[in-house]
């Protein structure tokens, strides 16, 4: 078996228990319902929220260089650190995390393969409500990599390029039979997906435990059963951001692939631009 | 106690054995045929309200005998309402504290219910969007609260306590024999925590393996509290498949309308889980043609009465000036 392209981004619950505490390791929960975080964490781990602190909150934006400047720093990480991200729906959030620490240039952050889930199910990981100590730092980020972030003319461009576009909704949301998820707030105007997308549901990556499947498993589900070219620019979508996340991280970090962005406008933002194309139904064969 | 007279010492002593069993009522006008009775179990002639009050009292009973409880030491459940409701107003009444970790689509009678018998709330999102077999958002929380803060919190996890199978082995079962007179030959009920199915299904093998035990389940992506798709039933370890002959799937949205029938023919006042499973019982009474059956009917009708108007087309109308 070949091992992940760039192996070194994942790591095992285990051995987060047992670099726990370590100078230069900092952990990072990244949630969307912060009540998870508050009710147990990892010791020693910092919660954030992804919509309040990720995200600008005035502008729909990421947050910029300053606000993350001022987040990394209040959370008392140096720019040397290794930070280890983890979190709550399956690591959604965390992967999220993981784009915009790499969109600002931190150069060791991580994943906990299986996130908070694994970590809850191993009954030798230690919980606590305790909050961790923090010396604020001094953080500088570098220039956003805008490469990694794909914005409404890349996702046209793409359309005409033929670049791969990668739909990792629920087959429902994919034929436009819900517009988004029972309960969710945010929406659209219309049902469906990019024309040309290909549906591959963000899980398709994951075993029964939450863990990514093995690196021939996962290049035989996007290289061959669903034909990504690793040759093509690849645009990762959802409804807003954060189950592409997670597939993003799986073709850039562990398939490997160069050029990959992720579409964090997502359906709530190409599903209610006026005159845009979409396609409806189940997806045609490749 | 005295359940002749009915008058208690304590609420305690009304839960349901062989010597109090809760009813068998017959279906009269919605299914009449001679040669295949069917009967209801009315569980929500528990004393507090549901076929749960069963697993939360072995549970509960346990811990306490176990010491697990007491002093600062309550209980948190994930639930989607009837066990926490049981174990609320059972855990309060006995001088402990509970703390009921409750999906966001459950009810909101059930959710006000919860706090009205007495639990701290804790509502969390639906999955987003799950992946078969992971997790389950509301079971995850509550083991974190019980794993990071163990001082406070017991968990009876009805999703893999074998007490909660004990409880119906132990009465429902023996219940169902004794009020049928050894007659049963179909067995019908849901699908959740599967410890109903398990548990009575065990006992009623135990005295006639031919007895045939018939699971009724919503279609995937159903809104019935309480229950499980197959797809859904991952979480609970108290699945037992060698104990049930057939595995009906019914639209869920039957669930509704069936109980709105039973409701209005039969005068019970049965949930949408029983009508789900009266659904099943009229498909196996048309293919199997004779028997006597009995249909463990959860809980009433009352704690749904939002999502009776979400389904069934014009319940709401007219009752507004």
């Amino acid at each position: 078996m070949t091992n992940y392209a760039h192996p070194e981004v994942l790591v095992e619950t285990d051995w987060v228990k047992q670099n726990l505490g370590k100078p230069g390791i900092r952990l990072l929960e990244i949630d969307v319902d912060t009540k998870a975080y508050a009710a147990g964490h990892i010791p020693g781990a910092v919660g954030l929220n992804w919509q309040t602190q990720l995200q600008d909150q005035v502008r729909r934006d990421i947050i910029s260089q300053e606000d993350f400047e001022k987040l990394l720093g209040g959370a008392g990480i140096s720019p040397d650190d290794t930070v280890v991200l983890y979190g709550d729906n399956h690591n959604w959030f965390a992967a999220y995390g993981f784009w915009l620490f790499k969109i600002y240039g931190h150069n060791d952050v991580r994943l906990m393969n299986g996130g908070r889930v694994k970590w809850l199910n191993e009954n030798d990981k230690p919980l606590t409500t305790d909050q961790p100590s923090v010396e604020p730092a001094a953080y500088k980020a570098t220039k956003p990599t805008r490469e990694l972030r794909a914005m409404l003319p890349q996702v046209l461009e793409a359309q005409r390029k033929k670049w791969n576009l990668v739909d990792v909704r629920s087959p429902d949301e994919f034929t436009g039979k819900v517009i988004a998820p029972p309960g969710m707030t945010e929406t659209a105007q219309r049902g469906g997906h990019i024309p040309g997308a290909r549906s591959v549901p963000w899980s398709t990556a994951v075993n029964p435990d939450g863990t990514f499947k093995s690196p021939d498993e996962l290049r035989s589900i996007y290289l061959g059963q669903n034909g990504i070219d690793p040759q093509q620019q690849t645009i990762a979508y959802c409804r807003i951001g954060e189950r592409s996340s997670h597939t993003w991280f799986v073709l850039r970090y562990l398939l490997g692939l160069d050029n990959v962005r992720n579409y964090d406008g997502s359906w709530t933002e190409y599903g209610n631009v006026v005159g845009a194309p979409i396609e409806k139904g189940v997806p045609v064969s490749k | 106690m005295n359940h002749a007279t009915r008058v208690y010492d304590s609420i305690f002593e009304m839960l349901p054995n062989e010597d109090n069993p809760t009813p068998l009522v017959r279906i009269n006008r919605l299914s009449n045929s001679t040669q295949f009775p069917l009967y209801a179990k009315l569980e929500w002639l528990c004393p507090f309200g549901s076929v749960k009050d069963r697993a939360a009292w072995e549970m509960l009973r346990d811990l306490e005998t176990r010491g697990e409880i007491g002093g600062q030491r309550g209980i948190v459940e994930p639930t989607s309402g009837n066990t926490g409701i049981s174990l609320a107003a059972m855990a309060r009444a006995r001088g402990y504290h509970m703390r009921a970790v409750v999906p966001n689509k459950v009810p909101l009678e059930k959710k006000v219910l919860l706090k009205i018998a007495g639990a701290e709330l804790d509502v969390i999102s639906d999955e987003l969007c799950p992946a078969p077999g992971l997790g389950d958002g509301s079971i995850n929380l509550a083991k974190t609260h019980a794993r990071a803060s163990s001082h406070k919190y017991a968990m009876p996890n009805q999703y893999e306590n074998d007490k909660n199978v004990q409880a119906h082995f132990r009465t429902t079962g023996p219940e169902i024999w004794k009020q049928t007179q050894g007659k049963i030959t179909h067995l019908f009920v849901s699908l959740g925590t599967c410890g109903t199915v398990t548990g009575t299904s065990k006992f009623l093998r135990s005295q006639n393996p031919k007895v045939k035990v018939v699971a009724v389940q919503p279609t995937e992506g159903h809104d019935v509290p309480g229950l499980r798709n197959i797809s859904q039933l991952k979480v609970s370890k108290l699945f037992d498949a060698s104990l049930i002959d057939d595995i009906l799937e019914v639209d869920f949205r039957l669930a509704y309308g069936r109980a709105l029938e039973l409701c209005q023919n039969e005068g019970l006042l049965a949930g949408p889980s029983s009508g789900l499973i009266f659904e099943g019982a009229m498909t196996i009474v048309k293919r199997d043609k004779a028997g006597v059956g009995v249909m463990i009917f959860p809980d009433n009708i009352f704690k749904y009465t939002a999502n009776m108007v979400k389904h069934i087309p014009g319940l709401g109308e007219g009752t507004t000036a």
